[in-house]
């Protein structure tokens, strides 16, 4: 009896402790559910968040960008003309103009059209350097493989290492592709760590929110009003007298600024290696006597790469500019000016380049809708008005008289240019109805006064706007 | 490195995503190398004295703990605040220049607090020289406080905190609106501070608004500053404590010194007002005071007498000029009479059935905005004449016939537009805070599809109306100085 009691206890304390051990196991494991429950609505929770975070990033992002694009200034010379040539057809340009205001101001891309049917556009801004040029012309070669890249010479009067900020984005804010644009942002900034505010692009810009109008929230980006068809060329209205700058027409150079020579000699490179026609030009200008030194410097450093150049500074380089009234400052060629630099220009190209008329053909209507748009606008530059006054227009001391021996222009390289004239075989007279003929001594009329013919004898319009 | 600049912003970025990463017994390490970095970049000048400062703060605690001796813990003080007093003031004595440490005022009143708790036992001594370094030199607060105490950041700091999605959110909302106060709104004001310190003939209405608006752009540059110090803070899980509460809606001089920079008030109160006036010195002024002036006033004149010490101290603390000293000593006497008057102003308000509340609320609001705006005119002039000059000048000549030019001399009438805007939106907030209402809180709990357009307009307003950038240098903090 004492052994079962005994054992039915022995039992019952086993089972109890059983029991015990059974409820200690079922709170442990039920603690461990939980725990894991707990973890798992911690990854999920932690999921969710991470979630949320990169989808407000994303927005963040992409607002910011709109607000970028909104605020970078569109109509700016420079960014206007980066803007327009993504607009013009692949592989339509002819000439490309590469380089300062010099270039947008000087060279009259609707003379160049109407008159001689070549499609050619200014992909200048103001100040541009040549640092700026080198990937401004890697940009444009993407979309464009034109049969003379023209590379403006005045950079190389340049002394500073870096571009100015407003240049800077001028000159950069345009460009499309990511490594072009940060190349050429790094290439302009003085130092390295400059270079973040202007590839955000942001804090460059958002001060900006004081100019905004309705065209600059939407795409594509507004060109000041220019239209499509724009094709780089800003004129200025304005006149202001200059003299022709007295130049010793010698050799003698002055080294560059070591950052301009280094990007000038890289173009280069980028143009024989892309197998395309650079020609470096040097626009008038009348404050050339300083220029001039540089301008040797850089055309030595081109002869190295077997480029050349055509510098319109030349003294005996004569085609009827008048200084006096063909500036409108003492930079930049005017309305006039570039109409009669363009139409002298155009005419060289035709020659030594042998270039396309592109004149009725349905491919390049831009250019012509362009040009149509501009004569409109300044219908007292077509051809007929000067024709009628030529004397209105051109300096006789400025005409071109038959070219003396030995003052031909430097004859282009072999297998660049086409071949050179032989002698005796110079360019004659324009044919009649293209250029004025050059007055005879004798029908030389009265010299007009010094400084000058009176404003109300000249067939200029309003002085309106300037260029930069 | 200003805490709005890039490079600051990514340096907290990286130190999260570091601190995050690594487990938590380890956190405060990614703490102390985003510190170290931070004080690093500042200069070695600042290195070199923010470690010595932590290596007597560290040592003279574990020494305090093994024997509280009064005169170790003077020798240690000394050591420590005066070698901010010789930073601070010797230059200016002396004509000679030295560079000033980053935070130094932060970090040396807190380490001589930690000091002086370690001695009281509030606080056990750390035994772990670069967690002593880390309390003095976390970096978000080095810029312009707060001054914390051990008890307050010390855990906080060392022991590690799991990512929290809502201190997230809500450290980030806190950081923008921070960024909004001080970018669009005070920086955008300080042209009417320049206005006013031209030296040109202005008429009174001008000087007013111009120390006015002086008055709100200190408030939202030093408190926007301090969201931003507190919204990173908040990120990493750890929460400073308030270094402002809406100091403009106080209804006396004592309160707006309780709700405006809070823990230098703090500290002071902690740290020299209460030993003073509980001292055997202060308690024998009582007793003699009593029996002069009756007991409630005269106990009354320890406190008081320590009151106009602490201003001083205060006014002195911001520059060593006449202006601190006038600053200071205004304040002071201000509110050493309101102590010392306080029976004389019970009776009054009793004889004359004044009521507590109801419309002597706005009066006293009003006068002690005066009270307050009185004392600014010493605060951002160069000199006592300056500032006396521009307050006789505030009574004179109220012609509003110039108006129009004036004001678009200081300021385009956009920027006018844009300030003011701001000005509204962190008042109608601040109203909203202060009925208790949690605004933040409750933006930073609510659905995504609200909180995400008004974060992203917070930020679409910052970064494109904020002053920042090539041809700006209002970025600077005016508390940085200090």
């Amino acid at each position: 009896m004492a052994e079962t009691e005994e054992v039915l206890k022995a039992a019952e304390t086993a089972a109890e402790t059983a029991v015990t051990e059974t409820q200690t196991a079922d709170s442990t494991a039920e603690a461990a559910a939980a725990a894991a429950r707990e973890k798992k609505a911690r990854r999920k929770k932690l999921a969710g968040f991470g979630i949320r975070l990169v989808c407000f990033a994303v927005l963040t992002v992409a607002l910011l960008t709109y607000a970028t694009y909104v605020l970078t200034p569109k109509n700016d010379y420079g960014i206007c003309s980066m803007v327009t040539l993504y607009r013009q057809e692949p592989d339509t340009i002819d000439v490309l103009t590469v380089g300062t205001s010099l270039g947008y101001a000087g060279i009259n891309t609707n003379v160049l059209w109407k008159e001689y049917g070549i499609t050619a556009y200014n992909l200048c801004s103001a100040e541009q350097p040549f640092w700026v040029s080198y990937y401004t012309i890697q940009e444009a070669l993407k979309t464009q493989h034109p049969k003379v890249i023209l590379l403006d010479a005045k950079p190389s009067i340049y002394t500073r290492d870096y571009s100015k900020r407003g240049r800077t984005i001028l000159s950069t804010f345009g460009i499309r592709d990511p490594i072009n644009r940060i190349g050429a942002i790094e290439a302009c900034v003085e130092k390295p760590e400059d270079a973040v505010s202007y590839i955000l692009g942001l804090p460059e810009v958002h001060s900006n929110y004081k100019k905004l109008e309705w065209s600059d929230f939407v795409f594509p980006p507004d060109n000041g009003g220019r239209g499509d068809s724009w094709k780089g060329y800003i004129e200025s209205d304005v006149i202001e007298k200059h003299e022709k700058p007295s130049v010793v027409w010698n050799s003698t150079k002055r080294n560059m600024n070591a950052r301009e020579e280094e990007y000038a000699r890289k173009i280069f490179e980028l143009v024989n290696e892309k197998g395309v026609l650079l020609v470096l030009i040097g626009l008038p200008n009348p404050d050339y006597a300083n220029d001039h030194m540089y301008y040797n410097a850089l055309w030595s450093v081109a002869a190295e790469y077997g480029i050349t150049g055509i510098n319109y500074n030349d003294p005996n380089m004569r085609f009827g500019l008048r200084y006096t009234t063909d500036f409108a400052d003492w930079q930049h060629l005017n309305v006039k000016g570039a109409v009669t630099f363009s139409r002298k220009l155009g005419g060289d190209l035709q020659t030594w380049l042998n270039l396309p008329d592109h004149r009725g053909d349905p491919k390049y209507d831009s250019w012509e809708e362009c040009a149509k748009s501009w004569y409109s606008k300044y219908s007292e530059f077509e051809s007929s008005a000067w024709e009628k006054n030529p004397l209105d227009w051109f300096d006789p001391e400025e005409l071109p008289g038959p070219p003396m021996e030995g003052e031909f222009p430097a004859p282009p390289m072999e297998g660049e240019f086409p071949e050179p004239p032989a002698e005796g075989e110079l360019p004659g007279p324009p044919m009649e109805g293209e250029f004025p003929a050059p007055p005879m001594e004798e029908e030389f009329p009265e010299m007009p006064p010094e400084g000058g013919p009176p404003e109300n004898e000249l067939p200029i319009q309003d002085q309106e706007g300037e260029v930069s | 490195m200003s805490i709005l600049s890039i490079e600051f912003l990514l340096l907290a970025a990286g130190t999260l995503a570091v601190y995050y990463l690594l487990p938590l017994k380890y956190r405060w390490i990614a703490l102390l190398a985003g510190s170290a970095a931070f004080v690093w970049f500042s200069g070695w000048q600042s290195m070199a004295h923010l470690s010595a400062a932590a290596l007597v703060m560290w040592g003279g605690g574990l020494l305090l703990r093994r024997k509280k001796s009064r005169l170790l813990l003077g020798t240690l003080l000394v050591l420590d605040l005066g070698a901010m007093a010789f930073l601070k003031y010797y230059p200016s004595l002396s004509g000679a220049e030295l560079i000033l440490p980053i935070g130094l005022s932060y970090f040396t009143f807190q380490s001589a607090g930690y000091l002086i708790d370690v001695y009281r036992g509030k606080t056990e001594a750390q035994k772990n020289p670069l967690k002593a370094w880390l309390f003095i030199g976390y970096f978000p607060q080095l810029s312009q406080g707060p001054i914390s105490t051990w008890k307050e950041i010390g855990p906080q700091l060392m022991e590690g905190h799991r990512l929290e999605p809502e201190k997230m959110v809500s450290g980030f909302q806190l950081m923008l609106w921070g960024m909004f106060k001080k970018m669009v709104i005070a920086d955008r004001l300080a042209a009417t501070t320049t206005a006013l310190l031209k030296g040109e003939a202005m008429p009174g209405w001008f000087i007013a608004g111009g120390v006015i608006l002086y008055t709100i752009r200190l408030y939202l540059d030093f408190s926007g500053g301090m969201d931003v110090i507190r919204g990173i803070s908040r990120m990493a899980g750890i929460e400073l404590p308030e270094n402002f509460r809406r100091p403009f809606f106080s209804q006396s001089v004592a309160e707006y010194w309780r709700r405006w920079h809070i823990t230098l008030g703090a500290w002071f109160r902690s740290y020299l007002l209460y030993p003073l006036t509980t001292s055997r010195a202060g308690i024998a002024l009582s007793k003699a005071a009593s029996k002069v002036l009756g007991k409630k006033t005269g106990r009354s004149v320890p406190t008081a007498l320590a009151t106009l010490l602490v201003f001083l101290l205060i006014g002195v603390w911001h520059t060593a000029n006449w202006n601190a000293v006038i600053f200071g000593a205004y304040f002071g006497i201000v509110m050493a009479a309101s102590t010392l008057l306080e029976q004389v102003w019970k009776t009054m308000r009793t004889t004359l059935n004044l009521p507590k509340k109801g419309w002597m609320s706005p009066v006293r609001l009003v006068r002690t905005l005066l009270l307050v705006l009185a004392a600014q005119y010493f605060a951002f002039t160069p000199d006592p004449a300056t500032g006396f000059s521009l307050m006789s000048g505030t009574f004179a000549n109220w012609d509003f016939s110039a108006f129009a030019d004036k004001m678009s001399g200081v300021m385009e009438p956009l920027e006018w537009i844009i300030a003011g805007v701001g000005c509204l939106i962190v008042l109608v907030i601040d109203i909203v805070c202060e009925r208790k209402i949690d605004i933040g809180g409750k933006l930073a709990a609510t659905h995504f599809w609200i909180r995400w357009p008004v974060l992203l307009l917070l930020i679409l307003a910052i970064v494109v109306f904020g002053i920042y950038g090539a041809g700006y240098d209002g970025a600077a903090f005016l508390y940085t100085q200090f």
